[in-house]
């Protein structure tokens, strides 16, 4: 396996860093879909022991998952998505990558 | 009184199961498995062994890989597409990941099954963390198809309303009941 050196190049600075950031290092995202069988209970745990995320903050996702019909769950680089989505799919909860 | 999972020590969880139970587990655990081996990735394979690509770890990784969404609703639903809007690389992904998904679903299944063997009859059954883990994807699963069985699409959704009085799948209505709440007492369980 390789890799190639990172290339300088000149731009104009007319975006935030950390936008530049989303699109350069995180550029695809992890999607959760509402379905009508997973518990709500479930999915707010499957949020805190696969991801790590604090209690308020899994529930507010599974909230916004519920209430909006779907929510961004984690960025990252395409091979990091498509492993949280496979993860997803084993806990069975609905979920798509996308770019950002 | 209806089973409901409870925290015991050493982070085990603890079930009480009549037999009744304990049997309708087995026997959906059981239904699982049968589900899951008709999509078996793996058909028996010619004897003969390309040295290479077993040396990379890529034998399996032929023609029998699947990549197309499965036919059945239930199995397209433990299996959903990763990327809505490209079929291509949804099918690269399936052929990468669907095998492994469906021997981890195969797995957790088998633990339920053999931990309830420990209490054939009924009792409490005690289990370890690997197990519980296990447990809970397996009930997840099981709920997954029985839920798509009962064309269960909407939130708050009364199943089986659309069905005729003589429609078997009726039956499985409290079924689907039963699980959920064992699912939810074990999530609490798991959490607390």
């Amino acid at each position: 396996m390789v890799t190639s050196a990172p290339v300088e190049v000149d731009r104009p600075d007319v975006r935030g860093e950390e936008e530049v950031a989303e699109e350069t290092d995180r550029p695809w995202t992890t999607i959760v879909w509402n379905d009508p069988i997973n518990l709500m209970s479930y999915v707010t745990y499957v949020f805190e022991s696969y991801f790590g995320y604090p209690k308020t903050k899994a529930h507010k996702l599974m909230l916004d998952v519920h209430h909006r019909g779907k929510a961004v769950v984690a960025h990252g680089t395409r091979e990091e998505m498509e492993r949280d989505v496979s993860a997803m799919h084993s806990y069975g909860l609905w979920a798509t990558m996308q770019r950002a | 009184m209806i089973a409901a999972f409870t925290s015991g020590p050493n982070g085990t969880v603890l079930v009480d199961l009549r037999s009744a139970e304990a049997r309708l587990l087995a026997d959906l655990f059981g239904d699982l498995l049968d589900l899951l081996a008709d999509d078996d990735p793996q058909p028996p394979r010619s004897n003969e062994v390309d040295p290479l690509a077993a040396e990379l770890g890529l034998d399996g990784f032929g023609d029998d890989t699947p990549t197309a969404r499965p036919d059945d609703p239930a199995l397209a639903r433990l299996f959903p597409d990763a990327y809505p809007d490209d079929p291509d690389a949804t099918a690269e992904f399936r052929r990468y990941t669907q095998a492994d998904l469906t021997a981890e679903r195969r797995r957790r299944a088998n633990v339920a099954l053999e931990s309830l063997e420990r209490i054939k009859g009924g009792g409490r059954l005690s289990l370890i963390p690997v197990e519980a883990a296990a447990w809970l994807g397996a009930l997840n699963d099981l709920r997954l198809v029985l839920g798509t069985r009962l064309e269960i699409t909407t939130d708050d959704q009364e199943p089986g309303q659309d069905f005729g009085p003589s429609d078997p799948r009726t039956a499985y209505i409290p079924v689907y009941y039963y699980l959920g709440y064992l699912q939810e007492t074990l999530v609490e369980a798991l959490s607390g």
